[in-house]
């Protein structure tokens, strides 16, 4: 056995400032070329984890480090951030921010300039890396007018061109669409058969883990669990347990009671055929008919856009020629690769954007003729990002902001703060300062902030990004409980298995087209168009369709199975 | 949108070599800031006007229209009040304090074009290698650089966040002067905190990307300088020492002009 790669022993880091230890005592030891998938929950203390590798963690971030990290034989604590770059990649979540070049080529150059390579290699490593991760057309490009996709994958290239032995990358596919997620897992399968590569991953999604050799479960800076990756995703109760999500697939067999757990939708299916299992189609009917018989009693049409066409520049057409209608009461999912114009569509519903031509009617009354400041009390619009609106310092003033500038009494502001916080399970927290709230806590903040001013209509952009299951799954089932009390909610997302479990209607976007509409089940059970709009079903909703029916959740087909209506 | 400062244009603008560019830069300000009389500056005028031709970036320029407006105005009314000439002209003006108000106005012009025109075609790397070469240390280059690289990105960011407020009801054009710079707040604190966070991210990218690692680094641009480059250098300083020249020998100025 040969000398791990990276030694980590009895490692505790506390930040300056903060009471709890961020890591409390964690020992793992890497060897050459293997791949380690990181899971845990938000603040877990993943993120600081990676930061231990390089050196960051005790060289840029200020606190408190004891035990030690050996990478290569060399202790991070005596060796500065730059010195260990030149054996330890990193790649950030935030594509924009890692990224200061003005062309490709210079960038992956930055790293092997700050090591003296001289400009013959530094050629050969630019060639090299670019075609590695398929940029090669894009090198006289500036890095901004890339896609999403695009510039994590050139973050990859300008690390790999310090030729580093071990690779972090933390949380890389976060912030991306399905197809640029999958262009960068592309690239990370085939890095893991590198054999000279030692590979660790912060990943969030649990499909993708799948592929890694060990899995390493973190939760209030301890490891929880280390060892074979498959094993520790069979165990679905313990995914659950640290709020993590289980594997669709496992969880059903789970339920059913099953011995062997597959875990992929083509071992699910041989699975199945082996236990003898059924779905009675009477059943499947019966509860696609129900689901159906609910649609068509919305009948109040409260959106409707005609033809709508949108024009950034001349002649390149965001949105091209939609014709849609949103009735009161639903709950419509969006989704599409970045690109395909669905959130120029949604900001066209409370008038940010008034169509090149078309129209886009709220409540029979076109857009243009009412005015964002009039639309926002009718439709409210929460913005991806949490950190682009909230400015107060305490919660109850930023929720108030609308209210107030609606020219509410005091006493009205009052009310409609506290109902609106009282919905995002956020009462009591009025004079905590909306800063020092963990992401989720964030945006619960924000999706108050547009609640006060008590629209009809609730547009979400992405809500569920950059937090962790548990955390998506808290905000997702609060959106639902505002529509069961009347609201209609249309949210724009790259979660796939967020629309399966709450969508009931879904609009598939491709190059400013709707391509595909219909109930969530019917848009699912049309695998190929979705692949070809780039998405992909979750593994449990490919794995029902293999076998001719489409359901959404595991909790639908045992039922279905078991002969119980769902209500 | 593009948010991008440099055009890549590929004009011979560009292909000069980044060192000329600076000092011809430099030079320009010179020339700029030599007359009082604004047609004693209509040579270097003219060959701003051709810079921005063969280049093409008035795109640049049209982009901060609204801020030239505000300061040519501005500076037209400042400079007549604080200039006093002894011909009048017409109301309180007087015919010495209009023309230097035209020569201080253009001045403006002139240098926020010339400053437009070197980072509209050069890039931002080789602008800081182009002063590293010149003598600058590599860290006050790269926070240069950086410091650029950072407007685009403030921008977009900008603009998402105001679309956030309006959305939220925020509506930036009506009420009073006080009312409304108190309504920029909800505008510039998510600013200010998002691009804290983006630098911190920025830094730590950075370091581990090596910077810094080693006393000397390598350059993978190659700044080469050609006779083109010789020959827009030695005709800048042909044409500012002349003009240095005329300066001294008491042309250009204005009679009778009083500033205070």
């Amino acid at each position: 056995m040969s000398e791990p790669v990276i030694r980590i022993q009895d490692l505790r880091y506390r930040y300056r400032g903060q009471k709890e230890n961020a890591l409390d005592g964690i020992n793992l030891e890497m060897n050459k070329g293997e791949f380690m998938v990181i899971m845990g929950p938000s603040e877990a203390g993943k993120s600081t984890l990676a930061a231990t590798i390089n050196g960051l963690i005790p060289h840029f971030h200020i606190g408190k480090l004891k035990g030690d990290v050996v990478v290569l034989g060399r202790n991070t604590r005596d060796k500065t951030v730059a010195q260990m770059a030149e054996v330890v990649g990193m790649v950030f979540q935030d594509f924009e921010a890692q990224l200061f070049s003005t062309n490709v080529e210079l960038e992956v150059a930055f790293g092997p300039e700050n090591f003296g390579v001289d400009r013959e290699e530094m050629r050969r490593r630019i060639n090299e890396n670019l075609q590695y991760v398929g940029l090669e057309a894009f090198r006289r490009r500036a890095p901004s007018t890339l896609s999403g996709g695009q510039k994590q994958k050139l973050a990859i290239a300008s690390v790999l061109a310090l030729k580093p032995t071990i690779l972090v990358m933390d949380e890389p596919t976060t912030d991306l669409d399905p197809i640029s997620k999958m262009g960068v897992f592309e690239i990370t399968h085939r890095l893991c058969k590198r054999d000279d590569l030692t590979l660790m991953i912060i990943e969030h999604e649990t499909e993708e883990a799948l592929f890694a050799d060990r899995l390493a479960l973190i939760k209030d800076g301890k490891l929880v669990k280390v060892g074979d990756a498959r094993e520790i995703l069979r165990d679905v109760d313990l995914m659950s347990d640290m709020g993590l999500m289980p594997l669709g697939i496992p969880r059903f067999f789970k339920s059913m009671g099953g011995k062997a757990l597959p875990l992929t939708p083509e071992e699910g299916v041989i699975a199945f055929k082996q236990a003898g299992w059924n779905i009675p189609q009477k059943a499947y009917t019966d509860m696609v008919a129900n689901e159906n018989a609910a649609l068509d009693r919305m009948n109040q049409p409260i959106i409707q856009c005609t033809d709508l066409v949108y024009e950034y520049d001349k002649n390149v057409k965001a949105l091209d020629g939609v014709s849609m209608e949103i009735f009161e009461g639903e709950m419509i999912a969006i989704v599409g690769q970045n690109g395909s114009g669905k959130t120029t569509l949604a900001k066209h519903f409370n008038g940010l954007l008034l169509p090149t031509s078309g129209e886009v009617f709220v409540h029979g009354v076109p857009t243009r003729d009412q005015g964002v400041f009039k639309l926002g009390q009718k439709v409210g619009y929460v913005f991806q990002n949490p950190d682009h609106q909230i400015f107060s310092e305490t919660v109850f003033d930023e929720v108030a902001f609308s209210p107030r500038l609606r020219k509410l009494t005091e006493e009205e502001v009052k009310r409609s703060v506290s109902e609106a916080l009282e919905a995002v399970g956020l009462a009591g927290y009025e004079k905590e300062d909306p800063f020092s709230l963990t992401k989720s806590g964030r945006q619960r903040v924000a999706v108050a902030s547009i609640l006060a001013a008590k629209p009809e209509v609730l547009i979400l952009d992405e809500p569920t990004t950059g937090l962790d299951y548990a955390q998506q799954r808290g905000l997702m089932d609060m959106v639902r409980q505002l529509n069961q009390n009347g609201s209609t909610i249309i949210f724009v997302t790259h979660h796939m298995w967020v629309v399966a479990e709450y969508a009931k209607r879904v609009f598939v976007m491709k190059d400013g087209k709707v391509i595909l509409n219909g109930s969530t089940r019917e848009v699912f059970s049309h695998d190929q168009e979705l692949r070809n709009a780039y998405l992909r079903p979750p593994h449990f909703v490919e794995f029902s369709n293999m076998l001719g029916k489409t359901f959404l959740n595991p909790q639908e087909m045992e039922n279905c199975i078991k002969g119980e209506q769902l209500t | 949108m593009n948010a991008e400062i440099y055009l890549d244009n590929n004009s011979n603008l560009h292909r000069l070599d980044p060192r000329t560019k600076i000092i011809t830069f430099l030079l320009t300000f010179i020339a700029i800031l030599l007359f009082e009389n604004p047609i004693w500056m209509l040579p270097i005028t003219a060959l701003i006007l051709l810079q921005l031709i063969v280049s093409n970036s008035f795109r640049n320029l049209g982009r901060i229209r609204y801020i030239l407006m505000v300061l040519t105005i501005s500076s037209l009314v400042l400079w007549n009040i604080f200039a006093k000439g002894v011909t009048p002209f017409f109301w309180f003006l007087t015919e010495e304090s209009f023309m230097f108000s035209i020569a201080r106005t253009l001045l403006m012009i002139l240098m926020i074009s010339a400053g437009m025109i070197l980072i509209s075609t050069t890039r931002n790397e080789e602008l800081v290698l182009g002063m590293i070469r010149l003598g600058m240390p590599y860290r006050v280059g790269f926070a240069i650089s950086t410091a650029l690289r950072l407007v685009p990105t403030i921008a977009s960011t900008a603009m998402t966040i105001s679309q956030a407020q309006r959305s939220r009801g925020l509506d930036l054009d009506s009420g009073n002067l006080i009312e409304r710079v108190r309504k920029f707040l909800p505008l510039l604190v998510p600013v200010f905190i998002s691009t804290i966070r983006n630098t911190n991210i920025f830094g730590m990218a950075l370091e581990s990307k090596g910077f810094g690692a080693l006393e000397k680094r390598t350059y993978f641009l190659d700044l080469k300088m050609r006779s083109m480059d010789y020959a827009v250098i030695a005709f800048a300083f042909i044409f500012v020492g002349a003009s240095v020249a005329m300066y001294f020998m008491g042309y250009g100025r204005i009679p009778g002009l009083t500033r205070f």
